[in-house]
């Protein structure tokens, strides 16, 4: 079998699994879901014939894995919210046709992307730094991430992470023997990247976007040089700096505290009502509700459309539970089991990634498919991790299952960009 | 309600199952189809692409080490032996330089290897030895421009 009949396959799985959870979501909560899913069906069979004719020998797992990933997503936000569904579902048919777009048009040598590197760097900081303009920038949840564009709301730095990785690509396969040599005045750029990625936490507090793109800069930088003693520099520099931004920012510091003790059995100072309360039931409310949350799903889980989400009072009981906690709904309505093949679901994509970077055969495309990959099981540890109660908790998306528009688009573009490698990594000689 | 009917909640019990089964079912196709897309072995580095590589190990591409035969009675006198990379001597059909006619050779006598650092001897373990300037070779042991090498009665001359 060619990978794109195996890829073709595996769809027709995907869309049984689809299937399954959205007729639940149509029994148990909307009969919109069912309309969703045909959608669904017919949009993932178009990009399945896009990908036919222009990257006809790229890898046939990748695309039902994301195919599956984002109905899982949609499938979770429908229970939670049918009209979020619905807005949701839009979000992928355009993340679908960007996905079409790119690879339609870089399907002859997507590598002339490299001699824009330069470009996508600047873009990448200018990115970056556009929530924290006082004009069109948005501050929620403490984070700086957003930015409005007429009636839409962008979070440029899912966009930001793709146009870095390109310029990392670029860069470091330019500059590996010299990095490699390790003389000190070539390291200057690379300071400056550390230098950003602080500027980002303190213009931003975003802490998530400034670890997430650092540890892909890390990893491409020893994809590149072969040098696990520049990760580990990399790393303590990274260490030094947050510990003095801990010191500085009592938002750094905050989230720390929460991490490490949500609950108390005193009360204490409450920011947000100026009053003595629990910790639970102030600073770290969200998160010890959606820790009840993930446990009360059990093994077997509740079953879709089974799980709590409101209080008897139907108030919602986490916020952001569509985009930061919906692992926490999965993992409440699907339990352990499911979580843990939602989490395979992530494993066996960057599995796949990496072998792609390993057969690519030019050092631009094995630096791009290993920083795209990278970042995407990066992005996945912060946020399931955080959730968890791993590693501190910071807002960021779980790529192609939480709501919002730019990441899913983002996410697409990685997607492309990895079947582009593949597609020429595999291509008869 | 007739019998056969199934309740709502039957119906949903089915459906959570055929998702679990359908779900780890997809991820098995999706992992046992990896092992089949992929032909070929993966490569020895993730930063050098393989025509990268492989420029890289024509860089360092095996030596070719030529010996003069001084004597012997399988080969021809003042004849060139040429051993690419790594041969082995002796009297074996599988030799890369075979002295069939020496009756003082071991079937596998000794291995020459011409490596990036130098021309290298080895004894495989001959019953009569292998000499370089008539000491014998216990250990590999590197050979010099000029070097005699004698294995059984034949002799060879390393060449620069």
């Amino acid at each position: 079998m060619t990978p794109r009949n195996r890829e073709l396959a595996a769809l027709f799985v995907a869309a049984g699994v689809a299937g399954a959870a959205l007729s639940t979501v149509t029994i148990e909560v909307s009969h919109r879901a069912a309309g969703y899913g045909a959608v669904f069906a017919a949009l993932y069979l178009c990009a399945h014939v896009v990908v036919r004719r222009t990257v006809p020998y790229a890898d046939g797992g990748l695309l039902p894995l994301a195919a599956l990933m984002t109905a899982i997503g949609l499938t979770t936000i429908t229970r939670l919210d049918p009209q979020d569904g619905g807005r949701q579902a839009l979000w992928v048919v355009i993340g679908v046709a960007v996905f079409a777009a790119t690879l339609i048009l870089l399907r002859d040598d997507y590598r002339v992307l490299e001699s824009y590197r330069y470009l996508f760097g600047v873009a990448a900081v200018v990115l970056l730094l556009l929530p924290s303009l006082p004009a069109i920038g948005e501050r929620i949840n403490g984070a700086r991430l957003w930015v409005h564009v007429g009636p839409l709301q962008v979070q440029p730095g899912e966009l930001a992470k793709i146009f870095l990785i390109l310029f990392l690509a670029g860069y470091l396969r330019e500059k590996r023997e010299v990095l490699a040599q390790g003389r000190l005045k070539d390291f200057g750029p690379l300071l400056a990247i550390w230098g950003a990625a602080m500027l980002v936490i303190v213009q931003t507090n975003d802490l998530g976007s400034a670890l997430l793109n650092f540890g892909i800069f890390l990893a491409m930088l020893y994809v590149a040089t072969g040098r696990a003693l520049y990760v580990a520099a990399g790393a303590g520099l990274f260490a030094a700096g947050s510990a003095f931004l801990y010191e500085a920012l009592a938002h750094v510091q905050e989230r720390v505290t929460i991490w490490l003790h949500p609950w108390t059995d005193e009360r204490v100072y409450c920011a947000l009502n100026g009053k003595l309360e629990y910790r639970q039931d102030c600073a770290s409310y969200q998160l010890v509700k959606s820790l009840y949350s993930i446990a009360n799903g059990g093994f077997g889980g509740t079953g879709i459309g089974k799980g709590t989400f409101t209080s008897t009072d139907g108030t919602q009981l986490i916020p952001y539970l569509r985009t930061d906690f919906i692992y926490s709904a999965i993992a409440q309505e699907l339990g352990l089991i499911g979580a843990a093949a939602l989490l395979l679901l992530y494993m066996v994509f960057v599995v796949r990634g990496m072998r792609i970077a390993l057969r690519a055969e030019d050092g631009f495309s094995k630096l791009l498919a290993a920083g795209l990959t990278f970042g995407f099981a990066l992005q996945t540890f912060i946020i399931v991790g955080g959730v968890l109660r791993v590693v501190p908790l910071t807002g960021i998306t779980l790529p192609f299952v939480s709501y919002g528009g730019t990441s899913i688009v983002a996410n697409f573009l990685l997607l492309a960009g990895l079947l582009l490698v593949s597609n020429r990594a595999n291509y008869p000689k | 309600m007739s019998v056969l009917a199934l309740s709502s909640d039957d119906t949903l019990l089915i459906l959570k199952l055929a998702f679990l089964v359908l779900l780890y079912g997809f991820i098995v196709l999706i992992v046992r189809s990896a092992t089949k897309d992929l032909g070929g072995a993966p490569q020895e580095s993730i930063v050098l692409g393989a025509p990268e590589a492989a420029a890289l190990r024509a860089q360092y591409a095996p030596a070719t080490a030529r010996f003069v035969v001084l004597d012997g009675p399988g080969l021809e006198r003042g004849s060139t032996v040429e051993v690419t990379a790594s041969a082995i001597v002796g009297r074996g059909p599988e030799s890369g330089v075979s002295i069939d006619g020496d009756e003082f050779a071991s079937a596998q006598h000794a291995r020459i290897e011409a490596s990036p650092d130098g021309v290298w001897i080895e004894d495989l373990g001959s019953t009569n030895g292998t000499f370089v300037n008539g000491a014998r070779v216990s250990a590999k042991r590197v050979l010099q421009p000029g070097d005699v090498v004698r294995v059984g009665e034949t002799e060879l001359q390393l060449q620069k």
